[in-house]
């Protein structure tokens, strides 16, 4: 009996013609690669970059004949992605992508931060092709993304760590929100066009944005603190029906709350301001005791992220 | 059917009489008590129920003729008449003391907060049919302190917090000056060591013994502190505890102090106002009664 999947029992010819149909097919899959890094690379449309994205971020090149000695990682191709939508948004001088040929991989620096992060996409390992925008310098992961399950989560304590603690006496506050402002920027255009669900988390400026505190039971003594402290910079920390409340603007109002937007026992904050551009983020940038007393607390003021992913 | 004719023709006895006049009275008095109410004349209802006191402090009459005290018919109604009379009266208040807050705990029972800052305090209690602050006297008297303090350039707590401080300062020096004792020990120790194989000649035991209790004296100081420094990293975060609250008790202070110089200039001003409370208010009112009928 002949059996096409038993080279042994194939004539010579056959197993010829097996073999070149098993290279066939590799190439055939080289070919679709190739066309799906067009796409990924010069498509002006977002529904075909994110389709381009989604299929290499699980893409096999190698088959069994036929194999690829320069080949990028998966993640990688969320780079490419990213940096190809943000240009799509007109944003695509806020970043470079970078190659190293020597290893054939990608990295990403955003330029209002200089040299100091490099940044590439790692696997989350998650089974969902869900990937973490890691930061090579520090470690720290800024966010995660899910083409497939369409999410992006903020990393609240990364943010923090790089941006209030570690960029902040090495760079202007201005360039440290161009390079947040950059983030927001990319999650928006997931939102808006793919429908993402997007957690920008305490870079979200939107006043019913409730910022929950690590901490569901937060001690007098912590409020007390930012009391004392916020006297002393001339701002009253007032009482409140639902805790306190600081008037740092004619028009920019930080709340301390026991309760989250949907009325949840949770203690947390509010930043509202009229034309909602201030997010807490912003708040922590501008004033110095506030900082001071977030990250002398840290422990329990933490910003909570989605602890699904972080 | 008894005759009612019959009834009012019989003779009237003194006594009687003096009971019909009593209870006429006290009729009229609640008749005049339930049209203030109906009429929202608040001056007439607190007339009523203090006629004394409302002819001494507002009609400034010097006759003491005694009146029957009919405000005892409406005493059990107290809670009820604090309740109606708290309205007129916070709103007045509201405009003399902007920085008072009020909260009715239980039906026409009110407890005073101070501002509207984090944490303001408990200051006393509102006797709305007295019209009086019943005022805390612990808290009372501490910002009656931080006035006398103000002219000094001191906050209430300043000495203490100064005093905690020295105490933490004094603990990070011991935690600080480790190394420095470490070392100290190390070459008492050896001292020790020499002293100890000093060749005890019986002329010289009395030196060398008086030698070694030095060093012994030296290195169980330096014990002691060394113990002192393991404990001090928690007595200095107690005395941050410490320093917060009473920083905290300064800050609410000051924001009192300073409302009251607002509104008052100085203590002695608002103590006056206090004092003269129930005439002021009651004269507020002189006028204002039955407006809304008269429309």
């Amino acid at each position: 009996m002949i059996n096409e999947n038993d080279p042994s029992t194939l004539s010579t010819s056959g197993r010829l013609l097996s073999y070149n149909n098993a290279v066939k097919e590799g190439l055939k899959i080289g070919q679709q690669f190739t066309e799906l890094m067009d796409q990924l690379i010069n498509t002006k449309d977002p529904k075909e970059l994110v389709a381009a994205a989604q299929t290499l971020s699980v893409f096999e090149l190698d088959s069994d004949y036929v194999t690829f000695p320069h080949q990028y990682n998966n993640a990688d191709y969320y780079l490419v992605f990213m940096s190809r939508l943000l240009e799509l948004h007109d944003q695509g001088e806020a970043i470079t992508l970078d190659s190293h040929e020597d290893n054939q991989h990608l990295t990403q620096q955003i330029s209002a931060l200089g040299d100091l992060g490099v940044f590439a996409f790692v696997s989350a390992n998650d089974n969902t092709g869900g990937v973490y925008y890691q930061d090579k310098v520090t470690g720290e992961t800024l966010f995660y993304l899910n083409l497939k399950r369409r999410m992006m989560r903020i990393n609240s304590s990364a943010i923090t760590k790089l941006f209030i603690e570690t960029y902040a006496d090495k760079l202007e506050k201005e360039h440290l929100l161009s390079a947040t402002d950059l983030l927001i920027a990319f999650g928006q255009a997931l939102k808006t066009d793919f429908g993402f669900d997007v957690d920008f988390n305490l870079l979200d400026t939107s006043n019913n944005e409730f910022y929950a505190f690590q901490t569901s039971n937060l001690s007098g003594e912590i409020v007390d603190k930012l009391f004392v402290a916020a006297a002393s910079e001339n701002y009253m920390l007032k009482h409140d029906k639902d805790g306190a409340v600081l008037e740092l603007a004619p028009d920019l109002k930080l709340k301390i709350a026991s309760h989250n937007a949907t009325g949840g026992a949770a203690w947390g904050l509010y930043v509202s301001d009229e034309d909602q551009t201030v997010s807490w983020f912003k708040v922590l940038l501008e004033y110095p005791f506030l900082r001071k007393w977030y990250l002398e607390n840290i422990d329990d003021l933490q910003i909570r992220s989605d602890n699904l992913v972080f | 059917m008894p005759n009612n004719n019959e009834e009012t023709n019989q003779e009237v006895t003194p006594g009687q009489a003096q009971l019909d006049s009593s209870l006429t009275q006290k009729i009229k008095y609640l008749q005049t008590l339930q049209s203030a109410l109906h009429e929202h004349d608040d001056r007439q209802i607190y007339e009523l129920i203090d006629k004394p006191r409302y002819d001494r402090e507002v009609k400034k009459s010097r006759s003491t003729t005694k009146t029957q005290n009919l405000a005892d018919l409406v005493a059990d109604d107290h809670e009820q008449l604090s309740h109606y009379l708290s309205e007129n009266l916070i709103d007045y208040l509201g405009k003399t003391y902007p920085f008072f807050y009020y909260d009715e705990v239980r039906n026409g029972e009110f407890d005073i907060y101070f501002g509207n800052w984090w944490d303001r305090r408990k200051f006393g209690k509102l006797d709305v049919l007295n019209v009086a602050f019943e005022f805390d006297e612990t808290e009372y008297g501490k910002l009656k302190r931080s006035f006398e303090l103000d002219a000094l350039n001191q906050r209430y707590n300043t000495d203490n917090i100064a005093e905690i401080s020295a105490n933490s300062a004094q603990l990070q020096k011991l935690i600080d000056g480790q190394d420095e004792r470490d070392h100290q020990k190390e070459t008492l120790r050896q001292q020790l060591k020499e002293v100890s194989q000093k060749s005890t000649l019986p002329w010289d035991s009395g030196k060398v013994k008086e030698e070694r209790q030095t060093i012994v004296d030296q290195l169980s100081k330096l014990a002691d502190d060394d113990e002192e420094a393991i404990n001090a990293n928690k007595k200095i975060k107690e005395n941050d505890e410490k320093i917060l609250s009473l920083s905290k008790e300064d800050t609410i202070l000051t924001y009192e102090k300073q409302s009251i110089q607002q509104r008052f200039e100085d203590f002695s001003h608002f103590e006056s106002h206090n004092q003269s409370l129930y005439t002021d208010y009651l004269t507020s009112l002189i006028g204002k009664g039955q407006v809304n009928v008269d429309d």
